[in-house]
């Protein structure tokens, strides 16, 4: 098994873990609609906002060097939008960050807010996930309404993505086992569709196993499970603690405009 | 009086049309304990899907005097349990506690009557600690103990096992022969593993080559060296086990 690393810190214990999967969506879709609507040119109020979802990883103990390997795995994509920045916008601004100011290109300052938000969101989300089991998060989604159809997608395949990561891990390692020398890139290329069609006629072998399995025990189209979710006190306290922190950062960003 | 299972000159070819049963005739009475044992290939499984209605052949097959047709195929799924050859197909919800209650929710059971069945079927195999548990946390033991812990849920009368021990330790083969010997449901289990046949099975069914080749007590058949060595089998090295148990 390689792939333990991925969610092992959502079966924790700590007070960010024990609250009610369906505030936690809730706050985290309201945090990243109000970052991702702040102006391009103001990295100093994202940053402010960034103090939330790092709050909420230190005092569920998520290592912060966990949550930046998984923000820069799926950074490239990001950096690409924001590094042409510069290069179409080189109007010069002045900037003040507290007592300390210098001027940049306003394609520098948007390149560093849209980094910003990328990173501050980012943490948002992997706060979510990491403090919340997958299943209760299935069961918020679902008790909020959810389409059904996209619950059911997500819960296959949060289970069977496991099964075939380990699965490319076994054919990657009987590959290297075998290949002894340099094949060229043609033959290369034909060994990895090869590889790619033995996962995908797998996959669909898994799929018919599990359409028997769903049948056997009565499945007839409608999916039927117990949601074990509670709303307590402590939910409403830290929905309530979420709004004043989001107003707060509001207020500040409509100053600072 | 009713048999558990009776099928009656069954065939089935693949789309292909490779035969992979030909004629098969055999019934199983209610509490009996039968091993389907035979090479790769034989039509155990075949055999398996056929009972729940997976497979539609030519002949008739009845469970509990029900025959495999469309119109009875809900009440026969309640009747019989499949526990398939890989767990993880077995094992397709979040939690281990989702999957236990995936069936009960099925037949139409209260959330308080699924809560209780879900935690007595794993106190039964033994991970009423791991109900919260996502199937790809549990190890090869639990999870095969979780696939079956999926068909209790339903207390079907009949539960067939595709090759049960499938990648199992030592300790995890016997944990299951005790867990099985416990059942009291009719047991169909197919296998190659004969010490397993010998430790669960009163009477054994040979299939080769998709026929019956032989049918009867456990030992008389498994102890036919020559019998089990012409089909690609060898006799149990274990066939006092299930005496001394």
């Amino acid at each position: 098994m390689h792939h333990a690393h991925i969610d092992k810190f959502s079966f924790g214990d700590s007070p960010i873990h024990r609250f009610d999967s369906r505030v936690k969506v809730l706050v985290t879709v309201v945090f990243t609609v109000l970052v991702i609507s702040l102006a391009r040119t103001s990295p100093a109020i994202v940053a402010c906002y960034a103090v939330g979802p790092f709050t909420i990883l230190v005092l569920a103990r998520i290592p912060l060097r966990f949550v930046f390997k998984h923000i820069l795995l799926v950074s490239p994509f990001v950096l690409v939008l924001a590094l042409t920045c510069p290069l179409y916008d080189k109007t010069p601004v002045a900037v003040a960050f507290g007592p300390f100011s210098t001027e940049m290109s306003l394609g520098w300052l948007r390149c560093f807010t849209i980094l910003a938000k990328f990173v501050v969101t980012m943490a948002a989300l992997i706060a979510l996930v990491s403090t919340t089991k997958f299943a209760d998060l299935l069961a918020g989604l679902q008790k909020m309404h959810v389409p059904r159809l996209l619950i059911i997608q997500l819960g296959f395949l949060y289970r069977y993505i496991f099964i075939l990561i380990d699965r490319i891990h076994r054919i990657l390692r009987a590959r290297a086992g075998r290949k002894l020398r340099n094949l060229g890139f043609k033959a290369e290329l034909a060994v990895a569709s090869a590889m790619v069609g033995s996962l995908l006629s797998r996959s669909i072998d898994n799929a018919c196993n599990v359409n028997i399995a769903m049948q056997a025990r009565g499945f007839d189209g409608k999916w039927r499970t117990i949601s074990r979710l509670k709303m307590r006190r402590r939910d409403l306290f830290f929905a309530a603690a979420s709004a004043c922190f989001l107003a707060v950062m509001q207020f500040i960003a409509l100053r600072l405009r | 009086m009713t048999k558990a299972i009776e099928i009656r000159n069954f065939s089935y070819h693949y789309p292909d049309g490779t035969t992979a049963l030909s004629d098969i005739t055999l019934s199983i009475e209610a509490g009996e304990r039968v091993a389907l044992i035979g090479p790769n290939g034989a039509g155990k499984s075949t055999v398996l899907l056929a009972m729940a209605g997976f497979i539609k052949g030519t002949g008739k097959i009845s469970i509990e005097g029900l025959e495999t047709s469309n119109r009875n195929l809900r009440k026969i799924r309640a009747l019989i349990g499949s526990c398939l050859e890989n767990p993880e197909d077995q094992l397709f919800m979040p939690t281990l506690f989702d999957d236990v209650a995936f069936g009960p929710l099925n037949m139409g059971l209260g959330s308080e009557q699924v809560k209780a069945r879900v935690t007595e079927v794993l106190r039964t195999v033994g991970l009423e600690r791991l109900a919260d548990k996502a199937p790809h946390h549990l190890s090869a033991g639990q999870k095969r103990a979780a696939a079956i812990a999926t068909v209790l849920s339903m207390s079907p009368r009949i539960i067939t096992l595709d090759e049960p021990d499938g990648s199992l330790d030592p300790g995890n083969r016997n944990n299951l022969i005790k867990l099985l010997n416990s059942l009291t449901q009719t047991l169909i289990i197919a296998t190659c593993n004969m010490n397993l046949a010998a430790a669960l099975a009163n009477r054994v069914i040979l299939l080769d080559k998709g026929t019956v080749i032989a049918d009867g007590d456990s030992s008389t058949i498994m102890g036919d060296r020559t019998l089990m060595a012409d089909h690609g089998l060898e006799s149990p090295t274990i066939l006092y086990m299930k005496k001394q148990q």
